[in-house]
């Protein structure tokens, strides 16, 4: 689980330029929408990207996606229970 | 006392079924669109145009619509006076570049048309008498900002007769596109309802014939009705999602009221933007309840029938909106509201009778002067905008965005001015480099891409930074292009509508794209324009 969250992080970094952000800046039980990195709607639709392309979860609906995308953690929860690839 | 502008005529075409997609080779495309159910060859051979002649389908589309209305109006080339073309597009002849991108230095010829200017000039061939050309693109509410265009261009007694409206065909680039934002529906979209999930889009296109009322009657016109008045806003929240208040919706909404010189109470009948998407139809419920409150007129999509077609949306829904007043004799005053990405929002106002009004008169008295100039010289300097926006700010802005940006502001501190009354932005392809990313690969999701791909996305990326909820209107013409949106300002002041305009000229292209071009016999071309101006009423 360790190492799936920190290549989350870099994941995450580069679908969402976060030049400026380094992967020990972001904790992995922190909310990742909101105040936490500025993220918004098309921030979460990239995430959709990195899920599909990465790790073979299809999401039809981008309401499913705010429970997965409440933290690194959960992503990481998500997608160790849900992987196809 | 202002002039008053009749429409005296239209053509529209459009789908009016959602059915799965038959004329695009799209591979099993869960989403169902308002397609016209006419082959480029059928369309071609209705138009008497020789079938091998290369031509875009949003071009086919317009010259269908544009020859009816001009029939309608009863218009031609004997009709004396200087006609005008103003059309509304964002795809153009997309639907060619993308058919032979990936052989494109084979094609190189059909970059020559890519451009939104070069489809409406060509619209404008399929008819033969049209004196100059003007395209807007300002994604979904480009339609109904070139009908509120025509309405300022004869009050200033710049045109004798417009052709207003807009043309897109349903292209792979915008269908992957908005796939891409998860908003399709699978089903026919349910606008307003609460278990609503998504728009389905659309193909069309329509132009109305307008010219003032002395005009018409001195030719012995038909008046279908009245354009009362029109109202543009920018909600300067976000490029793809409406504010929850619907702040753009409601400000375009109450300046068509102020400019048309009725209350709401006077509006009997609003066909709204109302795609079906969760967040439009919420903004725009906000927006329609802070304007019209507990009397509430009717208010219907017509989305679920036609599509959203886009571009030609505002256009075919004016025509909706003037078949009502047709119609229904009960029905004075309708409205046509137009949201864009970016928050470009417009609304128009019909009316069966004209109205008195001394709204934003022109006033060719009104002097004008630049008074601020700003041009990036060296792509070098754009990495300045650091010193203005937070990394969390700028990290999905590409070049162009950054660059306009930068210059916007540098013009704006020159003058003293923090927020100015309008944006007006001039450009030929947009946001080229997020373009060609995206052709590069097409069936992939590309939702970043996509969101900046639009042109409006430059003049409304420098609104939401600078929170500026006034006019914003994009023009891409071509080399002419600067020369549209600097008339523009000086019309929006000379109307009172504005004290100052913020005028942008900002252009990208790619070597890839300067090596296609030189193929086709067209060289010199920049890597990089970014040029602000800021025009001001002139102190008497």
């Amino acid at each position: 689980m360790e190492n799936l969250i920190s290549e989350l992080k870099q994941r995450i970094i580069e679908a969402l330029s976060l030049e400026e952000v380094k992967p020990e800046d972001i904790d992995s039980n922190a909310p990742l929408f909101g105040d936490g990195l500025g993220l918004d709607s098309i921030d979460a639709l990239e995430l959709i990207v990195v899920l599909e392309k990465y790790y073979g979860i299809k999401l039809n609906d981008a309401a499913q996606s705010k429970a997965i995308f409440k933290s690194v953690a959960t992503m990481a929860d998500y997608i160790s229970k849900n992987r196809t690839k | 006392m202002r002039k008053n502008i009749v429409v005296t005529g239209y053509g529209i075409i459009s789908a009016n079924e959602i059915t799965p997609i038959e004329n695009l080779d799209l591979e099993d495309f869960p989403f169902p669109v308002g397609e016209i159910k006419l082959t480029n060859d059928d369309l071609k051979c209705n138009l008497n145009i020789p079938i091998e002649k290369q031509i875009g389908r949003t071009t086919l589309l317009g010259i269908s619509a544009l020859r009816q209305a001009a029939e309608n109006a009863d218009v031609s080339d004997k009709t004396p006076g200087r006609k005008i073309l103003i059309s509304g597009t964002t795809a153009g002849e997309m639907d060619l570049t993308e058919k032979y991108w990936q052989d494109i230095n084979n094609h190189a010829d059909v970059m020559l048309h890519h451009d939104c200017g070069s489809c409406t000039e060509r619209i404008a061939e399929g008819l033969g008498f049209i004196n100059e050309c003007t395209t807007i693109s300002t994604a979904c509410s480009s339609g109904a900002n070139a009908i509120l265009e025509a309405a300022e261009m004869l009050e200033a007694d710049n045109a004798d007769i417009v052709f207003a409206g807009g043309a897109e065909a349903l292209t792979k680039f915008h269908l992957t596109g908005f796939a891409s934002l998860m908003i399709l529906d699978r089903e026919v979209c349910r606008p307003f309802a609460d278990n609503r999930a998504g728009l389905n889009l659309g193909e069309g296109a329509a132009f109305l014939v307008m010219e003032t009322e002395q005009h018409a009657i001195n030719r012995g016109a038909k008046i279908l009705c009245y354009f009362a008045g029109g109202g543009n806003a920018c909600d300067a929240f976000h490029q793809t999602a409406s504010s929850p208040d619907g702040d753009g919706a409601y400000l375009a909404m109450n300046n068509a009221l102020i400019n048309a010189n009725v209350t709401p109470d006077a509006i009997q009948y609003v066909n709204a933007h109302g795609t079906g998407t969760v967040n439009n139809d919420a903004s725009e419920m906000a927006a329609l309840k802070r304007i019209f409150g507990n009397k509430m007129p009717i208010i219907e999509s017509t989305k679920s029938i036609t599509g959203h077609t886009t571009s030609a949306a505002g256009a075919i829904e004016a025509v909706i909106c003037i078949q009502k007043l047709q119609q229904n004799c009960k029905l004075q005053n309708v409205m046509d509201n137009s949201f864009g990405f970016g928050g470009n929002d417009t609304s128009l106002i019909f009316s069966r009778c004209k109205s008195e009004s001394n709204a934003d008169c022109y006033n060719n008295d009104i002097e004008t002067e630049v008074v601020a100039k700003y041009e990036l010289t060296n792509e070098d300097e754009i990495a300045e905008i650091k010193e203005f926006l937070k990394p969390s700010e700028y990290r999905r802005m590409g070049k162009i965005l950054r660059s306009s940006l930068l210059t916007s502001i540098k013009a704006l501190k020159q003058c003293n001015i923090t927020v100015p009354d309008a944006i007006i932005t001039a450009t030929t392809l947009g946001c080229w480099e997020n373009s060609e990313k995206i052709l590069d690969h097409l069936t992939e999701p590309q939702p970043t891409l996509f969101m900046q791909s639009t042109h409006n996305t430059i003049g409304s990326n420098t609104a939401i930074y600078l929170k500026c909820h006034g006019y914003n209107t994009t023009y891409v013409q071509g080399s002419d292009s600067f020369k549209r949106a600097m008339r523009k300002a000086e019309l929006l002041i000379k109307s009172g509508k504005c004290n100052n305009v913020l005028v942008g000229l900002h252009n990208e292209t790619t070597q890839r794209y300067r090596d296609i071009m030189h193929l086709a016999g067209r060289d010199g071309l920049q890597p990089l324009i970014s040029l602000s101006v800021v025009v001001k009423r002139k102190n008497q």
